[in-house]
């Protein structure tokens, strides 16, 4: 699934317009980064913000009807149970944005440790993690995704860690690719002759090194984790529990909700098209800055 | 011809490897006895042990995992799958598979089909003008493009197209017309292919404006060839390498697109399929699909390499 990240723009190699590409990350960034930040303050204190409750039939007051439009009393109008869709989009960024986040924090931390190690280390234990990552690569992601989840439960735990296990590879791979990079450059080989410790070579002279292309990797990871979700959802694979972003869409998609109440499936389309966009967009400009490429050597 | 030797072993290998591994996890984390009986297999009463018995006769289950294994993939080469474990065993899952791959293998040919239809002229037109307002049109537009998911995307097209305009039907008739079929399942490609063009698109353009950079860009300008001759003939060859390679790539996203896809506008393909063997832990069915559908994507990375030696001779030896 890193497909989706190799086909980003460099307009700097090109007539850059800008006076001093790379060093400056734009107005853009800090839009998504204020995105991001908005949804996940709105997320984490859902049930104390005065919205309605997501599961409230008729909103708070009781009086709603059942698929009214947006009004000024329910901002993305109620579904089919008179449920308050905004309220239910809110609460379902909770379940959603926690999936994306364990999901890549596992990605890295195995992806990360397997690829540097593997970078470092080369020989036979290089070509055993190599050949793992090519196996894992070799199911479509959400295959994978559909196995682990039909053979275990569906609860939060076992989906996020699913969709990490889906960021292994991916990240592995650009962790090992940079390693090898890194350890051939003559700080790396200074601190060797030194006589460091391999440990210390990792954690200090490699590892802020390799963390830069992480760091853009982690963001763009995680909007992919929260759209993995989305799908698992529409297999019906989703968390059996709670709602999250991918399971009221899938509640709006249905035929008759969507002629009816297309308000329904919009509202967390939006949301989840927002997020996912200004995740790509700032994961994006990191992974420009952080190009060598692109930034003066 | 060392090289296709050797990529060969290797699919073969990473074949063998991907299927054991889903066998072996499908055999370990699940418990096929339970799958095959249901909850008769906790009965305890003599007839109950009795049939247990024969059911783990009949599907081998006191056999080691190695050996279960081995029969399976024999089985697996001759064609035969395995009965379902639910819907009483019929039809066994083999003709299940035939019935509904090639309803995700058109959807899925079709969506490729119109990512590079749209994405090679799209890119063919931006690359020339980079930064003019088209350009930077099209890469805000591919952005907007990729992040909106293929579910999400779904719904948006069925809502406009289908309910709203009225162009294409809601869902999906396995016994109507060939050429129904084909218009029913026009919506669906589209869903899968704008996000695969919108990466196309990119990797495409950005590969096409570092090659009319080339000096023998250069050089054929300066003979006065015409700009769309340039463009064809000379820019776009060498511009297909990435594109190729993640051509190959993103079959597997669409792989996983097409499933999720299906369930939206009711095509009875592989996707709704694992969906309704999943639902009844159905797991030679789980473990067919998932088998089948991995192959297809190594065979296909396998023959995008042999496609990227045919156009870049420099690796051809």
């Amino acid at each position: 699934m890193t497909s989706t990240d190799t086909g980003t723009v460099t307009v700097t190699e090109v007539g850059a317009s800008t006076p001093d590409p790379g060093t400056r990350l734009g107005r853009l960034f800090w839009v998504s980064v204020a995105w991001i930040v908005i949804v996940t303050v709105a997320a984490a204190l859902a049930p104390w913000l005065p919205i309605d409750d997501p599961d409230a039939i008729g909103g708070d007051s009781g009086l709603d009807t059942a698929l009214t439009a947006p009004s000024w009393n329910a901002w993305f109008g109620t579904d089919t149970l008179a449920r308050d869709v905004f309220a239910r989009t809110v609460h379902g960024a909770r379940v959603s944005l926690v999936v994306g986040l364990v999901a890549i924090v596992l990605g890295l931390a195995v992806g990360g440790t397997l690829g540097i190690l593997a970078g470092y280390v080369r020989g036979a234990f290089d070509r055993v993690v190599t050949f793992l990552f090519v196996v894992l690569l070799s199911f479509p992601s959400l295959v994978l995704a559909i196995l682990i989840t039909s053979l275990l439960d569906r609860g939060l735990v076992t989906i996020a860690v699913t969709l990490g296990v889906l960021g292994i590879a991916p990240v592995g791979r650009v962790a090992r690719s940079a390693t090898i990079q890194y350890a051939e450059r003559d700080f790396v080989r200074a601190a060797r002759m030194i006589g460091s410790s391999h440990r210390r070579i990792i954690v200090r002279e490699l590892l802020p090194n390799v963390a830069a292309p992480m760091g853009s990797l982690a963001l763009l990871g995680m909007a992919l984790a929260i759209v993995a979700e989305g799908g698992l959802a529409f297999l019906g694979l989703s968390v059996s529990e709670g709602s999250t972003w991918g399971k009221l869409i899938l509640d709006g998609s249905q035929t008759q909700t969507l002629t009816d109440a297309p308000w329904v499936a919009f509202a967390p389309i939006a949301m989840l098209f927002m997020t996912v966009l200004a995740l790509n967009l700032a994961g994006d400009r990191l992974r420009r800055l952080g190009d060598v490429r692109t930034s003066a050597i | 011809m060392g090289r296709v030797v050797r990529r060969t072993g290797f699919a073969i290998i990473l074949l063998l490897t991907v299927s054991a591994l889903t066998f072996g996890a499908m055999n370990l984390l699940g418990d096929p006895l339970f799958n095959i009986l249901g909850p008769a297999a906790a009965d305890t009463t003599p007839a109950g042990v009795e049939r247990i018995e024969a059911a783990r006769a009949e599907y081998h289950l006191d056999d080691p995992l190695p050996v279960r294994y081995l029969r399976w993939l024999g089985d697996l080469v001759q064609g035969d799958l395995g009965v379902q474990f639910s819907s009483a065993g019929q039809p066994p899952v083999a003709d299940l598979v035939v019935e509904r791959l090639p309803r995700t293998a058109v959807l899925l040919v079709l969506a490729q089909l119109m990512a590079t239809v749209i994405a090679i002229p799209w890119a063919l037109l931006a690359a020339p003008r980079v930064d003019s307002w088209f350009d930077r049109l099209s890469t805000v537009s591919t952005f907007l493009v990729v992040a909106l998911p293929n579910f999400a995307l779904g719904v948006l097209l069925k809502y406009v197209f289908a309910i709203r305009l009225g162009w294409f039907p809601q869902t999906y008739t396995a016994d109507a017309p060939l050429p129904d079929r084909f218009h029913q399942l026009l919506l669906p490609a589209l869903t899968i292919a704008l996000p695969a063009a919108a990466v196309y698109q990119r990797l495409l353009r950005d590969d096409l404006v570092s090659t009319l950079q080339e000096e023998f860009i250069l050089m054929a300008r300066s003979k006065g060839l015409s700009r769309a001759r340039i463009l064809f003939r000379h820019a776009l060859r060498p511009s297909l390498f990435s594109f190729v390679t993640v051509f190959g790539l993103t079959t597997g996203a669409l792989i996983g697109g097409s499933l999720v896809v299906e369930n939206i506008f009711r095509i009875p393909g592989l996707g709704s399929a694992i969906v309704e063997a999943v639902v009844r832990e159905d797991f030679p069915v789980v473990l067919a699909i998932v088998v089948v559908v991995a192959s297809v994507f190594i065979v296909v990375n396998f023959v995008v390499d042999a496609v990227y030696a045919v156009i870049d001779p420099r690796i051809r030896r």
